[in-house]
């Protein structure tokens, strides 16, 4: 139900829906929207907690990018009228509690999980890529732009993550493993409900 | 436009231009097709482009269809649209499409196509009227890009919609709630939920919803609550040209838009209050410090 602060656009933006596979399509961008709008939320977190840090500014940086991505998606999803996932207030909370209980740990811990969550969504990333190719590299060509745009941007993330020792958080490999389980079965749930 | 019941087929379209083409050319001899499908690009490959001439048919046989060749979907589509004239008559059974057969020039046998006759007439009719509210909003979507007409707030957008669509039941309102009964069949429910949904989402697609979170759900929810409530209201409304249920219609979408507005003036006020106390605990606490360091 539309309020005050509901965004309501003039005129139809969708692309032109003929010929797509809208199976792969809905689900690719469904995910991806899930994906970035939890990454928000990782990063809302630990700012919140490491805010006023020396990896604050490192933070708020890499959290600007993922509105971006977020922002990106948006239009994507009015554009080809997906429908988002219901686990939406879901990931909300959970992305945030993530980010904050991370950054907890330590500046270390912050960026642990900042590499094994990168890390499930470069990979992600590489795996959508690789369908869309095998579908039709011509047709979704402006949707494996973003994708792949997206993917490096991710990773450099991932390599920040790494430049501020991330891998000398204590129990970094069960910290990063437990984190990667949980992006694999936030993916499986955001594609499918 | 998402069309539900019919998967779209590349001989669906093939037969659509094989009948605007055999309208243009009526006497083209068709010996020399075979020739002519093999130069120019079959529309299989690029089913977004018009057939440039004859395809060949689902069935693989080559360019020598008869004009009136169609798929067996089309011709069920056809026969369907036909049995609706009976629906008064006859009600949503197997006899209103014997008839529409027989308008057709076919066997009454014809009714034998359809297996369960009464869900299938419905799912179709259901479907025919979703394309044609779909029609009617992107034709008035082009107006306003246009220029040509204004664009109206969202709860006259929503009521003209759902009243649009309702309209197309008042031929056979007599005989609607036999069609809701059967429309609400287990084995009917996948098909008709999809119709529906689809039918609220093209709704909120043309009023310009954005959304992206999970305010997409809640908008269709109470959409499809204003239009099922309406419909049923229509079914017991007797007064001159269904006033009552237009006013009643009125009536839920303001309500919904007070909720929704409600609900913005809430949340605000809720923030502001959290800030408010946030304030106040940081005032207390300086305070407290103050008083403690002297």
């Amino acid at each position: 139900v539309p309020g005050a602060g509901a965004a309501l656009r003039p005129c139809s933006s969708r692309v032109a829906q003929d010929g797509i596979n809208r199976a792969v399509i809905d689900r690719i961008i469904r995910v991806d929207h899930a994906g970035e709008y939890g990454a928000n939320r990782i990063y809302a977190g630990q700012m919140a907690v490491l805010g006023r840090s020396s990896v604050g500014p490192v933070i708020q940086q890499m959290w600007n990018q993922e509105k971006k991505h977020l922002k990106k998606f948006n239009e994507l999803m009015v554009a080809y009228r997906v429908r988002p996932t219901v686990l939406l207030p879901f990931w909300n909370v959970a992305g945030f509690v993530l980010g904050a209980g991370s950054a907890l740990l330590g500046k270390k811990g912050a960026m642990a999980c900042t590499v094994a969550v990168e890390e499930s969504i470069s990979e992600h990333y590489n795996n959508q890529i690789r369908t869309l190719i095998e579908e039709d590299p011509e047709k979704y060509k402006e949707l494996l732009q973003v994708i792949k745009q997206f993917r490096d941007e991710e990773q450099e993330h991932h390599d920040i993550g790494l430049e501020h020792d991330a891998e000398a958080t204590p129990a970094y490999s069960v910290l990063k493993t437990a984190i990667q389980l949980g992006c694999k079965a936030a993916i499986y749930l955001s594609e499918r409900i | 436009v998402r069309c539900q019941q019919y998967p779209p087929l590349r001989a669906l379209q093939a037969s659509a231009a094989l009948r605007a083409a055999s309208d243009e050319h009526k006497k083209e001899p068709w010996a020399s097709s075979p020739q002519q499908h093999f130069e120019s690009p079959p529309a299989g490959q690029q089913p977004e482009e018009k057939p440039q001439g004859p395809h060949p048919s689902y069935t693989g046989q080559g360019g020598q269809e008869s004009e009136d060749y169609e798929s067996e979907e089309q011709l069920q589509h056809r026969i369907l649209t036909a049995a609706l004239e009976f629906v008064p008559e006859h009600g949503w059974t197997a006899e209103a499409i014997a008839e529409g057969a027989k308008t057709l020039g076919l066997s009454v046998a014809a009714a034998g196509l359809f297996h369960s006759a009464g869900s299938e007439l419905i799912l179709h009719f259901v479907s025919d009227c979703n394309t044609k509210l779909s029609e009617l909003l992107k034709k008035e979507q082009k107006l306003v890009q246009l220029g040509e007409a204004e664009k109206k707030p969202i709860d006259e957008f929503l009521r003209d919609a759902v009243e649009a669509r309702l309209r197309m039941l008042i031929p056979y309102i007599e005989k609607w709630p036999q069609a809701l009964s059967v429309l609400l069949l287990p084995r009917n429910i996948p098909s008709s939920l999809n119709l529906l949904t689809s039918m609220i989402d093209d709704i909120w697609h043309y009023a310009g919803d954005q959304s992206t979170e999970f305010n997409w759900y809640t908008r269709r929810a109470v959409l499809t609550a204003i239009y099922n409530t309406t419909e049923l209201v229509m079914m017991q409304d007797s007064s001159p040209g269904f006033e009552d249920t237009w006013r009643f219609l009125e009536n839920r979408v303001a309500d919904a838009m007070t909720m929704s507005n409600t609900a913005t003036q809430v949340q605000s006020t809720g923030e502001a209050v959290v800030q408010g106390l946030m304030g106040a605990a940081v005032t207390v606490s300086n305070a407290a410090t103050s008083r403690a360091v002297r």
